[in-house]
C-alpha cells in the first residue's frame, strides 16, 4: 500500500498508467469492432480512449521544459555519441511537447482556427526522430557491451576454438578433399550467426536496463510510422505496442534500478 | 527553472496548479459576465478551459481514494485523542468524497449510464464539507492550545500588558479583555504560519461545498475567489514543506 502511494505521487507514473490505459482502450476497440460488438460499446470505448488522450496532453503541459533541462544536462557527458544522440533526442522530445501543447490549446478551443492534422503530423515528427535516436543509443551502448563481452570471452579461452579461422593452410594440408567453397561456407555461416546471437543475448540478459530500453523503443517507434504513414500497422497492432511500452516503462518507474542510465 | 519541474513533478503540485487555474476561469467568467455581455468568445473560452481542468482532475484523482485510506491508518496512531479524531473522520470523509467523485467520472465518460448524477454530486459535497468542518475543528483545537501555552509564558505577558497600556483612548479598546483575547490570538497565529495558513484555506475551502448545498448561497465569484485563494496557498504549502502544518 505504500508503495503505491509513493508510485501515484509521482506525476509521471500517472501519465504512464494513464497511456497504458489509453493504448488498452485501442486496442479493446480494434478488438471490438473486428469481433463486430454493439455500436454503443464501442462508441464508448472510442469516447474513453479519446478523453484519456486529451487528459494525458493537459498532464503533459509542462514537460517541454523537463525535456530542455535534461538535454542540458545531457551536453556534460563524457562520450561524444552518447552526448550526440542523447542532447538531439532531449531537443526533438521538447519540440514533440511543444507541438502537443499547441494540439491541446488546438483541441480544448483556446487557440480557434487551428490545422489540427498539419500540428499532429508535425508531433509526430519530432517523436519519431527522438525515437529513432534513442535507438541509435541503445544500439552503440549494445556495440560497446558486446566488445567488451568479446574481449573477456578471448582472454579466458586462447583462439583456437574457432577452426574456421585458420586461412588457407587449411586447403594445403587437406589436398584430398576439394570440398567448394559455398558448401563450406554456409555452415561456417551459420556458426558465426549462432555465436553473435548468442553472444547479444548474453549481453543483453546480464543488461536488464538496456533490454528494457530497447524493447521499448521498438515497440514505440511503430505508433509514429503509423500515424505518418510510412509503414501503416493498423490500429490494435499500434494499440499492442503501446501497452507493451507503457507497461515497460512503469515497470522501470516502479524498480527505478531498471532504468537506462544516463 | 529546476525547482518549477521537480515542483510539477509531484502529482500533487500539478493538480493544484490546474485547481488554481479552475477557479481563476470560473472567476474570470462571473467578473467578465457582469461587466459586459460583449466577450462572448472569451467567456466560451474560459468555460472550455474550466471544463477540461475539471474533467481532468477527475482523471488524475481516480486513484486517492487509496491515498485517503493510508493517511486515515496513520492518523489513528496520534497520541493526542482530539487530533487523531478530528484528522481520522476528516481523512475517511475524503476517502468517500474520493468515491464519490470516480463514480461521478465514470458516469461522465459513460462507463456507468443509469446513475443519478445529481445524487451523487450532493453526496460528494456532502462528505467534502464533513471532511472541511473536522479539518477546521482541528485547527480551531490547535489555536486553542497554543494560545493557551502562549498565556502562560512570562515574557508574553509583559507584551501583553505593553500593549494594553499603550493606547487606552483608542476607540477599539472598548472591552480590555477582546482587546487581550485577539492580541493573543494574533500573536499565536503569527507565530505558527502553517497553523494560519491552514485555517485560512479551510476557511475559503468551506465556501464551496456551502454553495453547492444550498446552506449558505454565494454566487460563482465567491466560490471562484475562495477556491483561487485556498489552491494557491495549497501551492504556497507545497513549495514551502516549512508551511505545511503537521500532522
Amino acid at each position: 500500500m505504500d508503495s503505491w502511494v509513493r508510485f501515484n505521487s509521482q506525476s509521471q507514473a500517472k501519465e504512464r498508467v494513464l497511456r497504458a490505459a489509453q493504448y488498452a482502450c485501442t486496442l479493446l476497440g480494434y478488438t471490438l469492432q473486428k469481433g463486430g460488438v454493439a455500436a454503443e460499446l464501442h462508441k464508448t470505448v472510442t469516447q474513453l480512449e479519446a478523453h484519456m488522450s486529451l487528459t494525458r496532453k493537459l498532464l503533459r503541459l509542462g514537460n517541454s521544459v523537463e525535456a530542455l533541462e535534461a538535454a542540458k544536462r545531457a551536453i556534460h557527458l563524457s562520450d561524444s555519441v552518447l552526448r550526440l544522440c542523447l542532447t538531439i533526442s532531449h531537443l526533438n522530445r521538447a519540440m514533440y511537447f511543444a507541438c502537443d501543447n499547441v494540439l491541446w490549446a488546438g483541441k480544448t478551443g483556446l487557440i480557434s482556427k487551428l490545422d489540427q492534422d498539419k500540428w499532429s503530423q508535425r508531433s509526430f515528427r519530432y517523436y519519431l526522430f527522438a525515437l529513432i535516436l534513442n535507438l541509435t543509443r541503445d544500439v552503440y551502448e549494445l556495440r560497446l557491451l558486446i566488445e567488451c563481452e568479446e574481449r573477456y570471452r578471448a582472454s579466458k579461452s586462447p583462439p583456437s576454438a574457432y577452426p574456421g579461422n585458420n586461412g588457407p593452410a587449411d586447403h594445403l594440408s587437406s589436398p584430398s578433399l576439394p570440398a567448394s567453397p559455398a558448401a563450406v561456407a554456409l555452415p561456417v555461416m551459420s556458426a558465426w550467426l549462432r555465436r553473435r546471437l548468442h553472444l547479444v543475448a548474453t549481453v543483453l540478459y546480464s543488461n536488464p536496463p538496456l533490454l528494457l530500453d530497447l524493447l521499448k523503443n521498438s515497440c514505440d517507434i511503430f505508433i509514429p510510422l503509423d500515424r505518418l504513414g510510412i509503414y501503416p500497422t493498423g490500429k490494435g497492432f499500434v494499440g499492442a505496442c503501446g501497452l507493451a511500452s507503457s507497461v515497460l516503462s512503469i515497470l522501470t518507474i516502479v524498480h527505478p534500478w531498471l532504468k537506462l542510465k544516463p | 527553472m529546476d525547482a518549477v519541474v521537480k515542483f510539477t513533478n509531484q502529482s500533487q503540485g500539478r493538480d493544484r496548479v490546474f485547481r488554481a487555474t479552475q477557479y481563476a476561469c470560473a472567476l474570470s467568467i462571473y467578473l467578465l459576465q457582469k461587466k459586459s455581455s460583449e466577450r462572448k468568445d472569451l467567456v466560451a473560452k474560459l468555460k472550455s478551459l474550466e471544463a477540461t481542468m475539471s474533467a481532468g482532475r477527475k482523471l488524475f484523482r481516480l486513484g486517492n481514494t487509496l491515498n485517503s485510506i493510508e493517511a486515515a491508518k496513520r492518523t489513528m496512531q496520534l497520541s493526542d485523542p482530539v487530533l487523531c479524531l478530528c484528522l481520522t473522520v476528516a481523512n475517511i470523509n475524503r476517502a468517500l468524497y474520493f468515491i464519490c467523485d470516480n463514480v461521478l467520472w465514470a458516469r461522465s465518460v459513460g462507463l456507468i449510464r443509469d446513475i443519478d448524477k445529481e445524487h451523487w454530486s450532493l453526496n460528494a459535497s456532502r462528505c467534502y464539507f464533513f471532511s472541511l468542518v473536522m479539518n477546521l475543528s482541528r485547527d480551531v483545537y490547535e489555536i486553542i492550545q497554543l494560545m493557551v501555552q502562549k498565556a502562560r509564558k512570562g515574557h508574553f505577558r509583559q507584551k501583553m500588558d505593553q500593549h494594553l497600556s499603550e493606547n487606552p483612548e483608542v476607540a477599539e479598546v472598548v472591552i480590555p479583555q477582546l482587546d487581550a483575547f485577539l492580541f493573543l490570538l494574533l500573536e499565536s497565529l503569527k507565530s505558527h504560519p502553517a497553523v494560519a495558513l491552514d485555517t485560512l484555506k479551510n476557511t475559503c475551502d468551506l465556501f464551496i461545498p456551502l454553495d453547492r448545498l444550498g446552506i449558505y448561497k454565494s454566487n460563482a465569484g465567491v466560490v471562484g475567489f475562495c477556491g483561487l485563494i485556498s489552491s494557491l496557498i495549497g501551492i504556497v504549502t507545497l513549495a514551502q514543506p516549512k508551511l505545511k502544518i503537521k500532522p
